[in-house]
């Protein structure tokens, strides 16, 4: 269900939605990489376009975030709502688009049963680690843990 | 949102299954491949989906604040009637693009295309068969003038390419190309039908449409972007895809595309029943913003891939001096990238069927040199079908005058192929008792 308020609107994503992402992104990362985000929002919308959401701000596409509902992965048998990926571009920031867009996804989320929402971060990015506080995403028991791998560990001990 | 699944009495469920082993053969090899092509996405189900919790209220028209119809001897006759010509239509538009996909889709050019076209196909089944459960969970006799429901799915399971309600389901592809276009452009008109139809009126029917819609959004995705990397692949000057072969089957599609509307003069008794929110005409212009939309992005893949070195913000203002003033680009001409054509372009329905209007809105009298401007802008492959010698043969007698536009439009279309029952050397009908 799509919500304006005064010259933005929320609404789900939609396919016509990847150039302007392919644009948000470049003009956070400088990198130019349509093949990626054409796969990403293939997969969002496949799994629940409902569930993603991109926000508009006269007409045109300057935000998204795209989620989706997970279940059975790492032991977590109860579904939960995933947030992957976002991006707002800069020149509209400061708006609440993110917490607007974050609104809608609990929404749909709710409407499914979803009683949880999950995400990684990078708690050296303070910037995008503050934007998650400020939704109101805490810390949560379940930790993200990494093991590295030398180089040339395929050859035999 | 909560969904019930529902499956139809065995002999119907049979039936779809028995016509999707003859009309959708690579069914079971999408089904062993389905975690391949779509990890972790849910196994598909051929069943009936309805949204639980929607609005018990009739939104639009006559009837707007009243409480939703349930069953169709609720409606009046009319009303019944109406909506039956509706789900009819539906059902056929469904079964009939797997008939068009399958022809073709073994000359996809990479299993990832082919097998995204094998799981619209399967959800346009789905889609068929959530039709048939509108048909039979209710009596619809007072409505139907006597046919049975089991008559009724008799009649959608024999239709062929060719005998289907809608003419964009009675085209044959002549290539893949066809699959992918057919998805961007056709689907979405899907959308559209679906989206007005969430309000209807009949409560199952409305029931039927978000189940739908969230499928129908992977659909689009499955054509717009093998077109956008095609356009990609073109860019780099790609020997096997051109923009101008994509232009060719947007041609095809396009004004059959528009047809699928309705006259854009009418719609007014979808909405006076309440059955939809739009008329024609506005659901037309909407859909008409969203694919320039769409080709608009396409020709930015392709010229973002001609010329990688260049700042977006230069690729923008090129797209719009290219697409809005018709200039050129380092050598680009604005004929290079793929447009919409005209939007009376090439009809046979609607206030401007039969009428001779090329793509960017030039006028022709004679019907031969139209003729040959069309051999200009359509694949070799459609010009040569049954379906261009039937168009040309009845724009002829429009022409002469030796028939009326509107007498013209209902001839089309005519290409109904013999037979229709079940091929099976022991059976003659889909539905077995």
């Amino acid at each position: 269900m799509a919500q304006a308020i005064a010259g933005t609107r929320i609404r789900p994503l939609d396919e016509l939605d990847i150039g302007s992402i392919v644009r948000i992104d470049e003009r956070i990362s400088g990198i130019y990489r349509p093949e990626v985000w054409e796969h990403r929002v293939t997969y969002y919308l496949r799994r629940d376009p409902e569930c993603s959401q991109v926000a508009e701000v006269d007409g045109k596409m300057v935000g998204f975030m795209l989620a989706d509902v997970r279940g059975g992965e790492f032991g977590l048998e109860e579904p939960a709502g995933w947030v992957e990926r976002f991006g707002i571009d800069p020149d509209h920031r400061g708006r609440d688009l993110g917490k607007q867009m974050f609104a809608a996804i609990v929404r749909q989320l709710a409407g499914q049963g979803v009683r949880s929402v999950r995400t990684l971060v990078d708690t050296r990015d303070a910037q995008v680690a503050g934007f998650l506080g400020a939704l109101g995403f805490v810390p949560a028991p379940l930790q993200a843990l990494e093991y590295g791998i030398e180089p040339g560990s395929t050859e035999k001990a | 949102m909560k969904v019930e699944n529902v499956t139809l009495e065995k002999k119907y469920h049979d039936a779809v299954e028995h016509w999707r082993r003859h009309n959708f053969k690579d069914y079971e090899l999408l089904l062993e491949n389905w975690q391949k092509y779509f990890p972790t996405d849910e196994n598909f189900c051929l069943c009936a989906k309805l949204e639980l919790g929607t609005s018990d209220t009739v939104a639009v028209g006559d009837h707007a604040g009243e409480k939703k119809r349930v069953a169709p001897d609720q409606l009046t006759e009319e009303e019944a009637r109406h909506l039956l010509a509706i789900i009819r239509a539906q059902a056929s538009t469904e079964f009939g693009s797997i008939q068009q996909h399958a022809a073709t889709i073994d000359r996809a050019p990479d299993d990832e295309d082919r097998f995204w076209v094998m799981r619209v196909m399967a959800e346009e089944l789905r889609h068929g068969y959530q039709m048939i459960h509108l048909l039979l969970s209710e009596d619809w006799s007072h409505a139907s003038g006597g046919t049975s429901g089991k008559e009724m799915v008799e009649e959608i399971l024999s239709m062929q390419t060719g005998s289907h309600v809608l003419d964009a389901f009675n085209l044959d592809y002549d290539s893949f190309i066809d699959n992918v276009v057919f998805a961007a452009f056709i689907d979405r008109v899907g959308k559209y039908q679906l989206t007005m139809q969430k309000v209807c009126a009949y409560k199952p029917m409305a029931d039927s449409m978000p189940p739908m819609l969230r499928e129908e959004a992977f659909h689009l995705a499955a054509g717009v972007v093998p077109m956008r990397r095609w356009a990609q692949r073109a860019g780099k000057d790609d020997v096997f895809l051109s923009m101008a072969t994509l232009q060719e089957s947007i041609n095809k599609w396009f004004p059959r595309a528009l047809e699928m509307f309705g006259d854009e003069r009418g719609g007014d008794t979808n909405i006076k029943f309440g059955f939809k929110d739009l008329k024609n005409r506005e659901a037309q212009d909407q859909y008409i913003e969203e694919v320039t939309r769409m080709l608009h992005d396409i020709n930015s893949r392709f010229l973002r891939s001609r010329f990688p070195g260049d700042a977006p913000e230069a690729i923008e203002r090129a797209l719009e001096g290219l697409e809005s003033r018709r200039e050129s680009y380092h050598g680009v001409a604005w004929t290079d990238l793929v447009r919409l054509p005209d939007r009376r372009f090439f009809r046979r329905k609607g206030e401007s069927a039969w009428q001779m209007i090329g793509i960017d809105g030039e006028t022709f009298t004679d019907v031969d040199t139209w003729l040959h401007y069309l051999a200009k802008h359509l694949n070799s492959g459609y010009m040569a079908s049954r379906d261009l010698k039937m168009y040309a043969d009845v724009l002829r007698k429009v022409a002469a005058g030796e028939l009326k536009p509107e007498e013209a439009s209902k001839r089309m279309p005519r290409l109904k192929r013999v037979g229709g029952a079940c091929p099976c050397s022991k059976s003659v009908r889909w539905v077995v008792d």
